[in-house]
């Protein structure tokens, strides 16, 4: 046999490319975030500019209620889902591979065919409305200040529930028959058997989803950007954009190096809960 | 799958599971009817109160000027190479890592492959500034190379955690036979290990291909010259315009959906297993 250290070996080419591609980076953004654009170390300057700018505690209250918003309402939906499709029905797989398809296809085809049927005057969501009087005037969904987020919210809740409802029927289906069994014999109705039976047997695919959509929330700007850039009057600005405009339209490097090492922090306590939840209790499901 | 007729499970009701499944269908899909419908649609049609919702002269109109007037197809073709170029890499790196976490015990393995986990779960937004610092310094910026390298920090990661699992459930004992016979751990690998993973590769291969074929911030970033634009680009600048040409948008979703549909639906199973033994055994 050989030895143990061969692995080395074996992991090293993809280990480089990481942490070419993603330690390094890590590290130069915290150099970044201390220097201005010719390279001078201005201290704590480009986090004090950034704070102080008005756009920064818009975009991360923009962003919790982005985060948040989807998220509620993505583990409800995915589940109820995930249920329904448990049933054992005629056409449950073209059901259940219907379901998949606003997550497999492109974030900006859903960003821009929305777009198109929110149209304000000629989009058929405002028709669908006006039709049958449910409303009296056409919205201007993606106009108005206070319609934009809730609609970016639901697009992106649309886009993922999916995931959600096809991770939580993975768990469904790995549940023992007999736990239903038991729960048959002690007369549980449907209901209860969701309660008492499924929903516990899959709490540890729901956390993790859960986490795993709190760190895509985060990263997914797609919908937003293709929609509205962050506008009107950065109602949709969240901090991934605003990094990004940093970054590239106003060209500070610095202080987009600042926004990235906070947003960072943030980020790095979401994954650590998560892989500390993963690893507190593996296998557990099955 | 042949079970013992036992106590019957109690379920919905059949006009709920009825009514869920047709709401679900409607929701789901919908917008992607609209999606094909406006994209046959002339202006006309397209721009008239109440919508039309069956086009009296469907018209090819909007796919020939996306598909002769327009720089989409250049973009098709780079979001083709790139897409492709990054999943073969991707993959070559993976199948090596992969195997030597999966066969081999060795110090600081759960560290490094911790690693392997953060990468996937790290806010791209955050990385996005030295990223591009670096590929300017390189002179990546631009080119196709640039984007294939930084879309292993999306592919690799998710790649080399779902064929790990892969290859530990295939069985060690075919692999030391065959060192017992004289075979180099590299023969075990092309010979033994990899022929038996052919559907794991495929997935990740699915997975991979369609996350950088939908990728758009590393895209806005990197490549804003037309000659390596990929189409998620090319379709946010056709509706960010002023004069937004819906129904050449529309066409131009359809073309950018197309390739994906096609993949998913003829590989959902792999897609599908792949992505849920990778995410609940964790």
């Amino acid at each position: 046999m050989q030895k143990q250290s061969t692995g080395y070996l074996f992991v090293l080419p993809a280990l480089m490319v990481l942490g070419m591609l993603i330690a390094y980076p890590v590290a130069y953004t915290g150099l970044l975030s201390v220097t201005d654009n010719a390279g001078n170390y201005v201290g704590l300057d480009n986090f004090r500019r950034v704070l102080s700018a008005r756009a920064t505690p818009t975009a991360f209250w923009n962003t919790l209620w982005w985060v948040f918003g989807s998220i509620v309402l993505q583990v409800v939906l995915g589940v109820l889902t995930a249920i329904l499709l448990n049933q054992n029905f005629r056409g449950r797989a073209i059901v259940r591979s219907v379901t998949l398809v606003p997550w497999v296809v492109p974030g900006i085809v859903a960003a821009t065919t929305w777009a198109w049927m929110l149209h304000t005057e000629f989009g058929i969501i405002n028709y669908m409305l006006t039709a049958p009087a449910l409303i009296d005037e056409p919205v201007g969904w993606l106009t108005n200040g206070r319609t934009v987020m809730p609609v970016m919210i639901a697009i992106n809740i649309w886009k993922m529930f999916p995931f959600v409802a096809i991770m939580v029927l993975a768990g469904l289906q790995a549940i023992s028959d007999d736990l239903y069994e038991a729960a048959r014999i002690d007369g549980a109705s449907f209901w209860e058997e969701v309660l008492y039976v499924m929903l516990p047997q899959v709490r540890t695919v729901i956390v993790a989803v859960t986490l795993l959509l709190v760190i895509w929330a985060l990263n997914h700007i797609t919908i937003i950007y293709a929609i509205t850039r962050g506008g009107p009057a950065n109602r949709t600005l969240i901090t991934p954009i605003q990094i990004f405009r940093t970054a590239f339209e106003s060209v500070q490097f610095g202080q987009a190096a600042a926004l990235s090492v906070m947003f960072f922090a943030v980020a790095i306590v979401v994954v650590f809960i998560y892989i500390r939840t993963l690893a507190s209790n593996p296998e557990e499901t099955r | 799958m042949n079970k013992l007729p036992t106590l019957k499970r109690p379920g919905l009701p059949g006009w709920l599971i009825l009514s869920g499944s047709v709401l679900l269908v409607l929701v789901c899909l919908f917008p992607f009817w609209w999606m094909v419908l406006s994209s046959v649609k002339t202006l006309r049609e397209l721009y008239t109160v109440p919508p039309i919702w069956w086009p009296a002269a469907p018209t090819w109109e909007n796919y020939r000027t996306v598909l002769f007037d327009s720089n989409i197809p250049r973009y098709f073709l780079n979001s083709i190479i790139i897409s492709v170029g990054s999943t073969g890499l991707a993959l070559v790196l993976a199948i090596f890592a992969s195997y030597g976490f999966a066969r081999f015990n060795f110090k600081g393995k759960p560290l490094l492959q911790s690693f392997v986990l953060v990468g996937q779960l790290l806010p791209t937004a955050a990385i996005i500034v030295p990223l591009f610092v670096t590929l300017r310094v390189l002179n990546l910026v631009n080119t196709y190379w640039g984007l294939i390298l930084v879309y292993m920090i999306i592919t690799l990661p998710l790649s080399v955690w779902m064929l790990t699992s892969y290859f530990k459930n295939i069985p060690v004992e075919l692999e030391e036979a065959a060192i017992i016979d004289g075979a180099s751990r590299l023969e075990c690998l092309f010979r033994i290990t990899l022929p038996l993973s052919l559907p794991g590769l495929a997935s990740v291969m699915v997975y991979a291909f369609v996350t950088t074929w939908n990728e758009f911030i590393f895209a806005l970033c990197f490549a804003t010259d037309s000659s390596v634009k990929t189409l998620p680009i090319g379709l946010a600048e056709f509706s960010t315009e002023f004069n937004t040409d819906w129904g050449a948008v529309m066409a131009a979703s359809v073309v950018m959906t197309l390739p994906i549909a096609i993949l998913f639906l003829s590989m959902q199973r792999l897609f599908v297993g792949g992505l849920t033994a990778g995410a609940t055994k964790g």
